[in-house]
């Protein structure tokens, strides 16, 4: 390990009165940092229970507090998160006091997760109707089937939420209600910078590629601000004597942010393409296995969460949710956050289960 | 000096030391006489050359790390093909394994994505001297005060404002979004060709090609989609009796059972 130099002979003087306290700060910050480098994420218990392909369902198990009302919980409809291809699903979990799970299953509602995997070389000709169809609704019919129910909840996240969207549109009568969170529909609204950058993509040219590593991904979004991601955030933990606890969360954040997954060539250039070079989701000229994806064919009780801050979907990206579909009973909500934030900060930990849980009580 | 934009790996310790290290180079050129010093006359010109000079810097050693599409892009370097060749990994192949026709193609594509990385290098110089205008001009109006940490604190956040809004205004326009797109299509294109440099070499050796293990992969996607499918399908439905053995206890265990073992112990039996 390279170690820290600081050249503060140039601070001579006055200006430079604070070098020495500066110094202490970074010695004793990067001395914590490498401390917490070993800290665990993903906090509640689970247990995978169907897999197809390099997809995992995980069923978690209830809370101990919540295992009172285990009868009770058995009977209620069960809840399906499917987050997004790009990102690990375990920020909805990464620690006790941040875990969106943690909080629906304290509610006493039976959560099920989505967790695509690694898609390898032999996963590269993946597309987007192997994972509405296959990956996602393989989950749903396992789910149904083992419960003995009709239908579910389902909790899309991010591009997770745009696959939901697609599948409940095409299998209206397993999907009770549907939640998403940070879900973009209009692709092509003026703020959507990642949008700009991708519309003249060769997408053929992607899909011949290969894969596309996780780590290439990352950079894109980085790619967005990148004194703010690369720089400012680690510059700041200079500001405070935070303790231990809080660095430990950043560290946490961190591991999620670099561990990003490969993506499947043609997956993603399909998502590219249909997304966010052609806008088909909201123009209603998306096709899915041959079918035809009309966001009016929703016609369930839809909560849309989304942030007012986020530099990745923009909230008009996903506001627009609204005049599409065909339901009645739609709920939309934008939180004073950032994209990030709403999977992991303290007012996205606070606010976002608390609102779902009680949207969803109100929907039996 | 290292920055996580180059390396996007989980190295919090290493990602903090680079900008720690940053934000002292920044202080050094806070620091530079006239950028709020007692008693000297502010010369911000001096810490406007000075703070676009270092940024600049930052985004061009930044850029090879870039979105994917870019990553693949060295001979901006100035390291030439070799370095491009070199991205792809280890392949003991490049435009001099290839025939001459093939060859050319690649060459072209490096000279292609040579010219577009000095396109991209013309926008780094642009926001970078945009971003330090709006930060003097910013700075001019807060300046004053002994210098603390805190203080220093608060001029990086300011700094970091006036880069942001700078990039921000960039990248969102046209040009530099088609500039984007088509460094990302001329490595992406030069990354295909390569690839079909070697089929063309796994071939001559026998060797199974990209293309015929990707048609394998597909075959044996279509049988484990099938296979879902009926598994599916025989376990949403529940067994039914066989006529032939109904009323004799059938339903015990399902009619097609003994015929799929006899046709596994079949399978097993050694040939003669």
């Amino acid at each position: 390990m390279r170690p820290f130099s600081a050249d503060a002979s140039f601070l001579a003087g006055a200006a430079g009165a604070f070098v020495p306290e500066l110094t202490l700060r970074v010695a004793d910050t990067l001395a914590r940092l490498r401390q917490a480098r070993d800290v665990t994420v993903g906090c509640s218990a689970k247990r995978a229970v169907w897999s197809f392909g390099k997809t995992t369902l995980y069923e978690y198990l209830p809370l101990r507090e919540a295992a009172r009302d285990a009868p009770q919980r058995s009977a209620a409809r069960p809840l399906l998160i499917c987050f997004a291809l790009v990102n690990r699903p375990y920020v909805l979990d990464l620690q006790p006091d941040r875990s969106l799970v943690r909080r629906l299953l304290d509610a006493g509602l039976s959560v099920y997760l989505i967790d695509w995997g690694d898609p390898d070389d032999a996963d590269r000709c993946l597309d987007l109707e192997d994972y509405v169809e296959r990956h996602l609704g393989g989950c749903v019919r396992h789910i149904l089937v083992s419960r003995g129910t009709s239908s579910l909840d389902l909790l899309g996240v991010c591009q997770g939420g745009v696959l939901s969207l697609c599948y409940t549109a095409l299998h209206r009568r397993e999907v009770a209600n549907l939640v998403t969170l940070t879900t973009p529909v209009d692709f092509h609204t003026p703020d959507n910078l990642l949008s700009k950058w991708v519309r003249e993509l060769d997408t053929e040219l992607l899909r011949q590629s290969g894969n596309v590593p996780g780590e290439a991904l990352n950079g894109l979004f980085l790619a967005l601000m990148p004194f703010r991601l690369t720089q400012q955030k680690y510059v700041r933990l200079l500001a405070g004597n935070s303790d231990q606890r809080v660095l430990e969360d950043f560290v946490r954040m961190e591991r999620w942010i670099f561990d990003s997954p490969p993506q499947a060539a043609v997956a993603l250039a399909e998502f590219v393409r249909w997304f966010y070079q052609e806008n088909r989701l909201i123009r209603g000229t998306l096709r899915i296995g041959g079918k035809r994806v009309d966001l009016a064919a929703i016609v369930q009780p839809v909560l849309n969460l989304y942030a007012l801050g986020d530099h990745i979907v923009p909230p008009a990206a996903s506001a627009a949710m609204e005049r599409c579909l065909g339901s009645r009973d739609y709920t939309g909500c934008g939180i004073d956050t950032g994209h990030i934030g709403m999977y992991a900060s303290r007012k996205g930990a606070d606010e976002i289960p608390s609102r779902i849980i009680s949207w969803l009580r109100e929907r039996p | 000096m290292q920055n996580p934009f180059m390396s996007t790996a989980f190295k919090p310790d290493l990602a903090f030391t680079g900008a720690a290290e940053r934000f002292f180079e920044l202080l050094k050129s806070f620091s530079l006489p006239g950028a709020g010093a007692a008693g000297a006359a502010p010369d911000w010109s001096a810490l406007a050359g000075s703070l676009a000079g270092q940024f600049e810097q930052w985004l061009k050693s930044s850029q090879s790390a870039g979105p994917w599409f870019t990553a693949a892009s060295a001979p901006g370097s100035g390291a030439g093909f070799g370095a491009a060749a070199a991205s792809f990994g280890p392949l003991p192949l490049g435009a001099g394994a290839a025939p001459q026709q093939d060859a050319q193609r690649s060459w072209d594509l490096v000279a292609r994505l040579a010219q577009l990385q000095a396109q991209l290098a013309s926008y780094w110089g642009e926001i970078a001297h945009d971003a330090a205008q709006r930060f003097v001009t910013r700075m001019g109006a807060a300046a004053g005060g002994a210098p603390t940490l805190d203080g220093a604190l608060k001029l990086y956040e300011l700094w970091v404002n006036c880069a942001e809004e700078s990039y921000a205004a960039t990248v969102r326009k046209e040009e530099f979004c088609r500039l984007q797109a088509q460094l990302a299509n001329a490595s992406a294109a030069l990354l295909v060709e390569q690839r079909r440099h070697a089929e063309t070499l796994v071939r001559a050796f026998g060797l199974p090609s990209r293309n015929e293990v990707d048609a394998l992969y597909a075959q044996l996607k279509e049988l484990r989609t099938q296979l879902a499918e009926l598994t599916e399908a025989r376990r949403a439905k529940p067994p039914q009796p066989d006529r032939a053995t109904a009323g004799r206890g059938a339903g015990k265990r399902p009619a097609s059972t003994p015929a799929r073992d006899r046709r596994s112990r079949r399978a097993r039996k050694p040939r003669a």
